[in-house]
């Protein structure tokens, strides 16, 4: 109801704005990379179907939370725990062939077994989380086969005095502190392969000839990566990878290169600060660059994400030295900066406007309706929170009047689903309107 | 011969869309450009000296190949300074490739107009078109470029985007509708923000300090790097890209494109392969478009012994990651994403640039390389791809992504 406030009337726009900050901040909505925690976790591998946005519908190998009630899922859960903790991982084997995991950048990881036999068999996997970042889990077992039909997934290692309410960072450095945090599990897929192992083509699976044609964040092909979480149409592929946040706040990327090829992670509206490879903080020295980013950070607008490596960046965004007012100018526009109708420095401590800029005019004036083609995610204006003249049929798919920003492969032919545009790599980032509930 | 069999369009396809065009359903040409008071994207009055404004169009065109093939584009032109009711003409199969380079200062505001041309040899298209300025820190939806998300112009009309440049750096711009394949087509650009340190004499006269024969004054800077360390004597923008012919053979005749199958046998700096990239100045304009010149970015770099040359280097090729070395010259990694290699905590003196004699880029990363030549015999040296099965084009073996750095 406050949101149409802040939509419909420019009238006291900042007050309501600066009401709803309050409330937002006093529940604490903070979004979360959804997972199961640790530390004695029990994982299934197992197979079954997925559709893709293609039509098809193709064979898997995924784990699942053993008595779960999503069965095999695609990646496999995120599985959280702390720093510290002493792991335990018990793998059982419905698939037809052997399998195991292994766990990258875990050191001194043991197992009460080689591998898990086919049709049942179980192993054990124990090892000490030892330093907080984010990391990934795949099957050790003829990788090259049994990643690439999905067995794989993220793990999330808590840093010491993590709290999910009061103290939310991704390590133990001050510069990795968040508000909101989203995953970003890149992987690709060749249908042929699925294919051949589903009709009984085990051994005729020939990775010379592997030709990807399918591109995945989290284990879904665009545009179902921008659905929400456990969605009922995506059975076992529960992953959303659809960012929000508000200016002013800081977003936590946890991005993992889980597949084979190389992709570059271009996120639209500003630059990320990388923090962190592989689970290690660029820093100097511990604590170096506090309370800023670690010192060796480096500020990009595209992440290089290779196969089995992991990024952390933090993306930030206020729409600092656009030039213009991001709420609008003129009647039905009235708000403050900083209590004041006038530009002054800083930001605006409820709407993070960024005061020098307040009251700008928008320097250009859009074309009329019919010189244009509309977005489904604009919302008909350029300020942020307000809906401006749509044609019919047009817009819809912003019901907040954010900025939607493009968190996609630049490789832009991963943006297709075997042949058909869009789809594949590609998500968004959502930077919602102060008072907006996120998540 | 094989190259020629669409040419015969071109002129029904120009009388199909003037006749389209004049009753005027769809909008007009406006270009917006404060202080322009008849519509040439030039203003007629003083303006503000930070003030700039460009008019692009957006259509389709040719370019030729090294190997002499003729390949069907989308991109841009510059219609700066033509008046509008002359503009959608000038427009037509006008695109350059690369497109028209952008070269701003930090603190330029950008009115940056985009008209839509549209197809000459497609006109069954009716595709609307859009500036992606990739890169440019705190961006708005509005002025992204991205169709989903905003708005895109639609043939015959100007859509102008206002950039406010405050952060200097290596950037690009590409159109972002049905980005795969208006990106294989080739709407893509160089761009780049000249810092503020440029203006201060006290920083380029640090270059004056070098031995000779270089102690002169530095050109300029990378960056507001306030220690003198990203001071320059030569500099230029290469960009890499690689075009698959078969999907551009499958725009020009009106054909399913091949998106899964995609592969680029053209890679490129500056929209040419190797032995076109050391063409100073223009190549030849292609037949297939009316004569227009459409090639206009060369990669030939020269410098003298001893000078410091920054490399610019992009990537918006739209299926590979490529690594480019300077065979036997050093080269020093100052920028990455415009932005200094700096610690965000760090000062002067405290950079984290790193000395190499590669660079990797995946689409939509730039790096900026200094290479200073001090010490380094004068002669011809090769800047190329690694991935050395991409010198060539397609099926001649000699040739691809490479250019010539020639010190005197």
């Amino acid at each position: 109801m406050k949101r149409t406030n802040v939509k419909c009337r420019g009238l006291s726009v900042s007050l309501s704005i600066a009401l709803l900050v309050l409330s937002a901040a006093g529940a604490g909505a903070q979004a979360d990379i959804p997972g199961i925690p640790g530390p004695v976790f029990g994982l299934t591998a197992s197979a079954g179907h997925i559709d893709t946005p293609d039509g098809d519908s193709l064979l898997v190998w995924g784990y699942g939370v053993t008595g779960g009630p999503i069965g095999f899922q695609y990646p496999g859960p995120n599985l959280i725990v702390n720093q510290g903790d002493e792991v335990v991982i018990t793998l059982t084997n419905s698939l037809p062939v052997p399998t195991s995991i292994v766990f990258p950048g875990h050191g001194k990881v043991t197992a009460s077994a080689p591998e898990a036999a086919a049709n049942g068999g179980v192993v054990q996997y124990r090892f000490t989380a030892s330093h907080p970042g984010t990391y990934m889990y795949h099957s050790g077992t003829r990788p090259d086969l049994q990643v690439e039909m999905g067995l794989l997934g993220a793990i999330i290692v808590r840093p010491s005095g993590f709290d999910p309410a009061l103290n939310r960072k991704a390590y133990g450095h001050a510069g990795s502190a968040y508000d909101h945090e989203y995953l970003f599990l890149l992987t690709e897929m060749d249908p042929r392969v699925h294919n051949l192992v589903d009709f009984g083509g085990l051994d005729l699976v020939d990775n010379t000839k592997h030709h990807t044609v399918l591109w995945f964040i989290n284990g879904r092909n665009a545009l179902d990566t921008m659905l929400m979480d456990f969605t009922p149409s995506k059975p076992h592929q529960p992953y959303s990878s659809m960012a929000r946040m508000h200016p002013g706040e800081k977003v936590l990327m946890r991005i993992i290169g889980a597949g084979r090829e190389l992709h570059p992670f271009h996120h639209h509206g500003n630059h990320a600060a990388l923090i962190a490879r592989d689970g290690r903080v660029l820093e100097s020295s511990p604590g170096a660059g506090e309370p800023g980013f670690p010192d060796l950070a480096t500020l990009d607008f595209t992440q290089q994400v290779l196969p089995g490596s992991t990024m952390d960046a933090i993306f930030g965004w206020t729409g600092k030295d656009l030039g213009w007012d991001i709420y609008g100018t003129g009647p039905g526009y009235e708000h403050t900066c900083n209590g004041l109708t006038v530009p002054s420095t800083g930001y605006d401590p409820a709407t993070k406007e960024y005061c020098p800029d307040h009251g700008k005019a928008l320097p250009v004036a859009l074309p009329e309706l019919q010189d244009l083609t509309f977005g489904g995610h604009w919302s008909g204006s350029p300020f942020l929170g307000f809906f401006g003249p749509l044609p019919p049929g047009q817009g819809g798919l912003n019901p907040n009047a954010g900025f939607f920003m493009m968190w996609h492969s630049h490789t832009e032919r991963e943006l297709v689903n075997n042949d058909i545009f869009p789809g594949g790599m590609m998500t968004m980032l959502i930077i919602e309107p102060p008072g907006v509930p996120i998540p | 011969m094989k190259y020629r069999r669409n040419f015969l369009i071109i002129p029904l396809a120009i009388a199909f869309l003037a006749v389209a065009w004049i009753p005027g359903a769809q909008g007009i040409v406006i270009p917006q450009c404060p202080g322009d008071t008849n519509g040439d994207a030039i203003p007629d009055g003083p303006v503000p000296a930070n003030q700039k404004c460009l008019h692009l169009g957006a259509g389709d065109g040719f370019v030729t190949m090294a190997d002499g093939r003729p390949i069907y584009i989308f991109s841009f032109s510059n219609l700066t300074g033509v008046p509008p009711v002359m503009a959608m003409m000038e427009g037509e199969l006008a695109a350059n490739f690369p497109a028209p380079t952008i070269v701003l200062k930090e603190g330029d505001e950008l009115y940056l107009s985009l008209t839509n041309v549209g197809m000459m040899i497609r006109p069954d298209l009716f595709d609307p078109h859009t500036v992606h300025y990739h890169g440019f820190p705190q961006a708005s939806a509005a002025f992204d470029g991205v169709p989903d998300a905003s708005i895109s112009i639609n043939m015959g009309s100007t859509l102008t985007y206002y950039y406010k440049n405050m952060e200097p750096g290596t950037y690009m711009f590409h159109c972002h509708v049905e980005a795969t394949e208006h990106m294989q087509m080739g709407m893509l650009g160089n761009l780049y923000v000249k810092p503020a340190q440029d203006e201060n004499p006290a920083m380029l006269a640090l270059g004056s300090s070098r031995p000779a024969p270089v102690n002169k004054p530095f050109l300029g800077f990378a960056y507001n790097d306030e220690d003198g360390t990203t001071g320059f004597d030569r500099e230029y923008p290469i960009q890499i890209g690689s075009f698959d012919p078969n999907f551009h053979d499958a725009s020009w005749n009106v054909q399913p494109l091949p998106f899964a199958n995609m592969r680029d046998l053209y890679p490129m700096l500056n929209g040419r392969g190797y032995p076109d990239t050391v063409v100073p100045g223009d190549l030849p304009a292609p037949a297939e478009n009316g004569g227009k010149v459409s090639q206009k970015v060369s990669s030939l770099i020269t410098a003298g012994a001893g000078e410091r040359i920054l490399l610019r280097i992009s990537n918006l090729n739209v299926t590979n990651f490529y690594t480019l070395t300077a065979l036997g010259l050093p080269m020093q990694v100052v920028g990455h994403g415009a932005r200094q290699m700096r610690g965000p905590a760090q000062g002067a003196n405290e950079n984290i640039y790193h000395n190499t004699t590669t660079v990797t880029l995946g689409g939509g990363e730039s790096v900026d390389v200094l290479v200073d030549t001090t010490g380094v015999p004068a002669g011809t040296y090769f800047l190329y791809a690694t991935n050395l099965n991409f010198l060539s084009n397609d099926a001649e073996d000699f040739g691809g992504m490479m250019t010539e750095i020639v010190i005197n």
